[in-house]
C-alpha cells in the first residue's frame, strides 16, 4: 500500500470491525480465564449486546467467530441460547501441533518479555498490602487438588504480579497472553510439577517482597522460558 | 495551598456522591422495612436513577455492595453499574456463586474492608483494577448503616487519570517539586517525572509530606 493508500484508509470511516474484535477478546478472555464456567449459559444476545454497550448486530458477529474458535455453542430450540465452551487440554494438544517451534520459541520471547518488566517494576513499586494477594494465592496453589485449579491459580498468580507492578496495560498484556496460550503453556506439566512451580512463584515473590527487582526480572523470565522449552520439547516429540 | 484545595475539592465531591447515594438506600431499606419485609436485590433497583445521575467522566463506576447475607434472594449481590461514553450505563457483571472458582470475595478488598472495619471515608489505590474497570483506578468508598447495623458499602470508581488531570494545572503552577501520594506513599499525581505516578515515595532528603485534610492522601513538596 502506497502512502497515498495509506492515508485513505486512516480516514476511511471507522467499521465496526474494531467494535466486533473488542467483543470477541473481551468474552474470549473471560472464558479462559475461567471467570465464565463450561457450560454457563450467556445472557439473551439483546441483554448481551446491552450490557457490552454494543448493538446485536456487532455481538451476533463477534457469537459467529467465538463459535468457530469452539469457545462458544449454540443450541437450538426449547431451553436453547449461547452457551461457554472451555477448551479442554486435548484440544491444546491438537493446537500445539498447528504451532512451530519457531512460533513457540517467538511467543515465549514475548511473554518473558511482559513477565520479566512486570516483575521488575513489581519489585520496585509494590506495597507490602500488594504482597498480601500474591502470597494467599500461593497458599491456595498448595491447597490445590486438581490441574484446572493449579491452573487458574496459575493464571491469577500472574495477572497479581502484573498489577502489582502498577501499569494496566502491562496487565492487560499479561491477561491477553494467558487467553491466547495459557493452557497451552500447561500441556507440559504434570502433578508431580506442582512442587517446582510452587517454588518457582515463591523466589519471585520473595524477589517483589525484598524489592530485589533484578532478581524478580530474571526469575520471572526464566520461569516463562522453561516451560515454553518443555512445550517445545513436546513439540519435537511430535510425529 | 491551591494543591490542597483541589485535592479536597475533588475528594469532597466524591464522598458527597457517596453520601447522596447512601441516604437514598438507607431510606430505601427503611421503606421496604416499614411495609413488614426484607430488603430484596430487585429493591435495590430503584436506585438506578440516582446512580445513572452520576455517572460521568469523573466517576466511572457506582454502587452499593451488599453485606453477604443481607439480602434473603442473594447472598453476595453488587449493585453496581460503570459508565459507558458510548452509551447507557452498564451494570458490572461477576461470578457471586462461592461454590464456582471464578468466585469474586469482594469483601477481601480494602474497599469495603475498611468501611466495614468503621472507617467513615476510604479511598483505595491506586491499583491496576483488573476485575472491573482494567484500568489504573481509584475507589472511594464509605459504610452503610440501616436499623444500627452495619449493611453493606457505597463506592465510587475514579480513574488515576481523572484525579491526576484534575491536579495537574495546580502541580505545573507550584514553585518546585511537588506530588501528591495516597496513605502508603504511592504517587497519585506529580509535576516531575522523578517521582512519576505509581512510584513509591518512601522518604526523601529535601522533601517533605503534608497531609491533605481527612483524605489519608499527602502532599509532598520540598522543604
Amino acid at each position: 500500500m502506497g502512502l497515498a493508500d495509506s492515508r485513505l484508509a486512516v480516514f476511511s470511516p471507522v467499521d465496526n470491525t474494531a467494535r466486533v474484535d473488542v467483543v470477541i477478546r473481551r468474552l474470549a478472555d473471560a472464558i479462559a480465564l475461567e471467570l465464565l464456567a463450561d457450560g454457563e449459559q450467556l445472557p439473551s444476545e439483546l441483554e448481551l449486546a446491552s450490557q457490552l454497550g454494543v448493538s446485536t448486530v456487532t455481538l451476533r458477529e463477534a457469537l459467529v467467530s467465538l463459535r468457530h474458535l469452539g469457545l462458544v455453542e449454540t443450541r437450538r430450540g426449547r431451553g436453547g441460547g449461547s452457551f461457554v465452551r472451555t477448551p479442554k487440554p486435548t484440544e491444546a494438544g491438537a493446537r500445539l501441533h498447528g504451532l512451530s517451534p519457531q512460533e513457540l520459541r517467538d511467543f515465549g520471547d514475548h511473554y518473558a518479555a511482559i513477565s520479566g518488566a512486570a516483575a521488575r517494576l513489581a519489585a520496585e513499586r509494590a506495597l507490602d498490602a500488594e504482597l498480601v494477594p500474591l502470597r494467599r494465592t500461593l497458599a491456595d496453589m498448595a491447597a490445590a487438588d486438581t490441574p484446572a485449579e493449579l491452573r487458574r491459580l496459575d493464571g491469577r498468580f500472574h495477572i497479581e504480579v502484573a498489577a502489582a507492578s502498577q501499569s494496566a496495560r502491562l496487565t492487560r498484556e499479561e491477561i491477553a497472553l494467558q487467553a491466547d496460550v495459557g493452557l497451552l503453556l500447561w500441556l507440559p506439566y504434570g502433578p508431580a510439577d506442582g512442587h517446582g512451580v510452587a517454588c518457582a512463584h515463591r523466589d519471585i515473590v520473595n524477589a517483589i517482597g525484598t524489592g530485589d527487582s533484578e532478581t524478580a526480572r530474571t526469575l520471572a523470565e526464566r520461569h516463562i522460558q522453561e516451560a515454553v522449552e518443555r512445550l517445545v520439547e513436546l513439540r519435537l516429540l511430535e510425529p | 495551598m491551591l494543591i490542597i484545595d483541589r485535592v479536597t475539592g475533588l475528594a469532597d465531591r466524591v464522598f458527597a456522591t457517596l453520601a447522596e447515594v447512601r441516604a437514598a438506600t438507607v431510606a430505601l431499606a427503611a421503606t421496604v422495612s416499614a411495609e413488614g419485609r426484607d430488603l430484596r436485590a430487585a429493591d435495590l433497583a430503584r436506585l438506578r436513577p440516582l446512580l445513572y445521575r452520576n455517572l460521568g467522566p469523573l466517576v466511572v463506576g457506582l454502587g452499593f455492595v451488599a453485606l453477604p447475607g443481607l439480602l434473603p434472594d442473594a447472598p453476595w449481590y453488587l449493585e453496581w453499574w460503570q459508565y459507558d461514553p458510548e452509551g447507557p450505563p452498564g451494570q458490572f457483571r461477576v461470578e457471586l456463586d462461592p461454590a464456582h472458582p471464578a468466585f469474586y470475595d469482594y469483601t477481601r478488598w480494602d474497599w469495603f474492608a475498611a468501611p466495614r472495619e468503621g472507617v467513615e471515608r476510604s479511598l483505595c489505590g491506586p491499583y491496576v483494577d483488573y476485575l472491573c474497570t482494567d484500568e489504573y483506578s481509584l475507589t472511594f468508598s464509605m459504610p452503610v448503616h440501616a436499623g444500627g447495623a452495619f449493611v453493606g458499602v457505597v463506592a465510587a470508581d475514579v480513574f488515576v487519570r481523572s484525579f491526576e488531570n484534575h491536579l495537574l494545572p495546580a502541580l505545573k503552577d507550584a514553585p518546585s517539586t511537588a506530588f501528591v501520594t495516597n496513605a502508603a506513599g504511592r504517587v497519585i499525581a506529580s509535576n516531575t517525572a522523578r517521582w512519576s505516578g505509581g512510584s513509591v515515595f518512601r522518604g526523601a532528603p529535601g522533601l517533605v509530606a503534608v497531609p491533605v485534610g481527612a483524605t489519608g492522601l499527602s502532599l509532598v513538596v520540598a522543604e
